[in-house]
């Protein structure tokens, strides 16, 4: 890139110069050009996969995935789910969990605010056994605004608030919301 | 050359007061804008700053701060610039004096006016756009009275041949103005309201049209321009390459226009035109990068300038500044970037490298090049002048710093996901805990920038004062030159036709613009019949328009992405029906908080009433403000019926008497939603309060098609 010195035109006492472009800044333009013309043939021409093409293949794989996962888990039952809550330090867990993401809806005590009071025999979902429980956090009711917290919550987290939930029944907290729904036997 | 041949040598004034008025106004409103952007930022680091404020909230400053900065700063700017350089170019006074204040006084009333109505909660929402039609109609007069007055110059001029500098200004008046004008045409529900005639992707496309090419015809081709004066005047060195001008001018304008659509990448724009917004802004790397060569080389061998004259440092650094951005940019357009960059804090960035490092740098060379001359004195302080120069630096490198490491983070922890096929990070508000320590760090950057930005404003303040009190207005001799020029060069000739060239220029722009705008102008022909979805109600539509005063647009986007992470964050991918009646789109361009397209139903009405009270009741660490006054302020139901009529006008197939019925038809959902409300423990009589009003548009959303 040698500096042609001669003066090409003046403005003002600009003066200009008529050097040669650079052939690196060419080659990259020359470069985009070409690379332009044959990304566009190949996604909008010549068939190449659109975005929702790559959407399918990646929640196919995504799928393939979680089911070598889950296969492997064993069977939930009323048992497994009661040796599960009486894991060490759970009731910590859950309290934390619940204090975060299940309070601004049931309460600090549980005592329900715009969700049900949880410390009552009264369900409005399934008769309050640990299954049921599980079924309600993980799958939510969304006709009466709870949402599904499977998608958010981890399994071990769900078990600690469940077992938080449960461990709080019967505890009469302050300004409880009255019964919603029928109570278990 | 010319200067033998015997032309007639006169003695012509040029106007330098208009060149000074708008050099004054550059400095008062860019410190506005940057103070409102120190208290944006700081708002995102500690939301109480705003004191519970309606008219400092995120929603409504965001808007005050990027029009104040682009508008406010950057525009008198460029316009102190122009009027500067193309007279001495030219070698005439500006066509009327009278045109010339009238442009300066327009211009400050428009700024004012957007100064009042944005805090207001008067907007459009669309970005960059926000300024409602009263104030639209008062731009193009005034953009038209600056055309006028430039193209007059330019006929009266005694330099035959325009230099590269002219040419890029008059890109930038041709394609501003149809920019604004198109982007502009919206049908009036009130005197500060207002609906696009666009809806969904066609609002979306026109408005990314407008969007992008306001960097490009209001941030860089004007800017360019006054490049191509001030650093070769300032470094007294020639320009490097003619040939390079020509080139990377017209690849330039060319390519430019069609980048628009990158904004959009995996929205539900069709995909012909998202490639084309990227496969054009991979072109554009080229085109952009010449402007920087030819001042970089420009500046080559001048660099014990840089002790001697330290204004250079400026220039420099805004020419690196430039590369930068304009590499960056080309970066973020391909799709697989854009994927992990889009929403993010690294646009924010990759903004401000171009506003704070060009524009800011650029227009401070400017400034501190412009004033001793124009008041014939010394600069104050040069010493003033360099801790000036490193404080920008600094401040500028950690603003950049912090938010690409924020955005790439954030980035990151939304499309992790695990093993088990479910999000890593499943809450939001984790991903926003964890950047909020840079937030803080932006804040600082910020105030750095801000701080040097002061020390310019006092090394200028006693510049002036110490110049001397008698300011007579000097004349220049000028003769007459190039116009017994020969030449068989075809632009050398064309750079002689003011109009010829005009044309051409936009020419260049149109081919772009009309290719991408419109195909998406049939709306029908993306639209799949059977997805067709219903129109808002009565009183959701009254509460979208509460989610547009209050800005909402600006942290939440409406737009799902089909990407694996997303789907699973947010649900099904957005489609093109479901934003078929949105007069102005929501899509937003920005995730400060969630997307909220599918967040309809999935919260109690009560839940959202507390979260607008006080967010932190019911996601705790939020940082979005609290909005007490929406429980206050009631909704203007009567105004519903001319709403529903315009968007009828506007294609929405509401049927009549739904229009005539609107606001009774609005009173009746806003009382179910109260009832609800109140029997869960909510407060009494919200019916006839805002709050109703947006609790129904939330809970609408996502909801309106056949399900």
């Amino acid at each position: 890139m040698s500096d042609n010195n001669e003066k090409f035109h003046e403005y003002d006492g600009i003066i200009e110069h008529d050097n040669p472009l650079p052939t690196w800044w060419l080659w990259t333009f020359f470069l985009t050009i070409i690379f332009a013309f044959l990304y566009y043939i190949h996604y909008q021409l010549a068939g190449g996969g659109t975005l929702q093409d790559e959407l399918k293949v990646a929640m196919a794989q995504l799928e393939k995935e979680k089911a070598s996962v889950v296969d492997t888990s064993p069977m939930e039952t009323e048992d497994s789910l009661k040796e599960a809550f009486g894991k060490d330090g759970i009731l910590a867990v859950g309290a934390q969990a619940f204090a975060s993401k299940c309070a601004a809806c049931h309460g600090q005590e549980l005592q329900g605010l715009i969700g049900p009071n949880l410390t009552d025999k009264f369900w409005i979902h399934g008769k309050g056994t640990r299954m049921d429980v599980i079924a309600v956090i993980r799958n939510g009711a969304p006709d009466k605004g709870m949402p599904p917290w499977g998608p958010v919550m981890k399994k071990d987290e769900i078990y600690a608030v469940a077992a938080f939930i449960l461990s709080k029944q019967g505890s009469n907290p302050a300004g409880a919301k009255p019964p919603q729904g029928e109570e278990a036997p | 050359m010319n200067t033998t041949s015997g032309n007639l040598i006169e003695k012509i004034y040029y106007d330098d007061d208009i060149v000074k008025k708008f050099l004054l106004a550059t400095m008062v409103w860019g410190l506005a804008a940057f103070l409102f952007g120190l208290i944006a930022a700081l708002q995102l680091a500690y939301w109480p700053i705003n004191a519970n404020m309606e008219w400092i909230t995120f929603g409504r400053l965001r808007p005050l701060h990027t029009n104040a900065a682009i508008f406010a700063f950057a525009g008198n700017a460029i316009f102190a610039g122009i009027y500067h350089s193309t007279q001495r170019l030219l070698k005439t006074r500006l066509a009327s004096d009278l045109l010339s204040r009238m442009h300066f006084w327009g211009w400050q009333l428009i700024i004012l006016s957007a100064a009042i109505t944005l805090p207001l909660g008067y907007t459009q929402s669309k970005e960059y756009a926000e300024l409602e039609w009263p104030i639209d109609i008062a731009i193009a007069v005034v953009w038209v009275i600056f055309a006028i007055n430039y193209f007059l110059t330019i006929r009266n001029r005694r330099e035959k041949h325009l230099y590269v500098a002219i040419w890029f200004y008059i890109a930038t008046i041709i394609t501003v103005a149809v920019l604004h004008i198109v982007n502009s045409i919206e049908i009036p529900v009130g005197f500060l309201q207002s609906y696009p005639v666009y809806a969904g992707i066609q609002d979306a496309m026109v408005q990314w049209w407008y969007g992008h090419n306001a960097v490009a015809f209001f941030l860089t081709t004007p800017f360019l321009g006054l490049m191509y004066y001030y650093v070769p005047k300032a470094a007294n060195r020639p320009v490097y390459s003619y040939r390079l001008s020509i080139v990377h001018f017209w690849s330039l304008v060319f390519i430019y226009i069609w980048a628009g659509p990158h904004h959009l990448l995996y929205t539900s724009l069709p995909e012909w035109a998202q490639t084309l917004g990227m496969i054009f802004s991979l072109m554009l790397w080229a085109p952009s990068w010449g402007g920087m060569i030819n001042g970089l080389l420009t500046l080559k061998g001048s660099w014990s300038l840089l002790r001697t004259e330290p204004l250079i440092k400026f220039f420099v650094a805004a020419l690196t500044f430039y590369g930068m951005s304009t590499f960056e940019g080309p970066l973020l357009s391909i799709k697989s970037v854009s994927a992990l960059g889009h929403y993010t804090d690294w646009i924010i960035g990759h903004v401000h490298s171009g506003a704070l490092g060009w524009n800011g740098f650029l227009t401070f060379g400017m400034i501190y090049y412009l004033v001793p001359r124009l008041w014939k004195t010394e600069l104050y302080s040069k010493k003033l002048l360099e801790n000036h120069f490193w404080l920008g630096l600094t401040g500028v490198l950690l603003y950049y710093i912090s938010m690409v490491t924020a955005g790439i983070t954030q980035g990151l922890m939304w499309r992790a996901v695990g093993k088990d096929g479910q999000l890593v990070y499943p809450d939001f508000i984790e991903t926003v805990v964890r950047i909020v320590p840079l937030y803080w760090v932006r804040a600082f950057g910020g105030t750095l920038f801000i701080v040097g930005f002061l020390l310019m404003c006092y090394n200028i303040y006693k510049t002036i004062q110490l110049a001397p009190k008698e300011q007579k207005a000097e004349g220049t001799e000028v003769s007459r030159s190039g116009f017994d020029e020969k030449t068989d060069k075809t632009h050398r000739k064309l750079e002689g036709m003011g109009l010829v060239f005009s044309v051409l220029a936009f020419l260049a722009i149109a081919v772009g613009s009309v290719i991408e705008i419109y195909p998406t102008l049939s709306l029908h022909k993306y639209i799949t019949p059977a997805n067709i979805i219903e129109p808002y109600t009565p009183l959701e539509l009254a509460g979208r328009d509460i989610y547009i005063k209050e800005g909402c647009y600006v942290c939440h986007s409406q737009q799902i992405r089909p990407i694996v992470s997303e789907v699973l964050r947010y649900g099904a991918a957005s489609t093109v029906e479901e934003s078929m009646y949105d007069h102005p789109f929501q899509w937003g361009s920005k995730r400060t908080g969630p997307d909220l397209s599918r967040v309809g139903k999935k919260y109690p009405n009560l839940w959202h009433f507390s979260h607008m009270m006080d967010p932190r009741a019911v996601t705790p660490k939020s940082i979005m403000p609290n909005y007490p006054w929406l429980a206050e302020k009631d909704t203007d139901f009567l105004v519903l019926r001319k709403k529903l009529s315009v968007m009828k006008q506007l294609g929405v197939p509401y049927a009549d008497d739904i229009v005539a019925n609107a606001d009774i038809d609005a009173q009746k959902q806003a009382k179910l939603i109260a009832e609800d409300l109140e029997k869960n423990g909510g407060p009494r009589n919200l019916q006839k309060k805002e709050i109703v009003a947006l609790i129904a548009y939330l809970q609408s959303l996502g909801q309106k098609g056949k399900q």
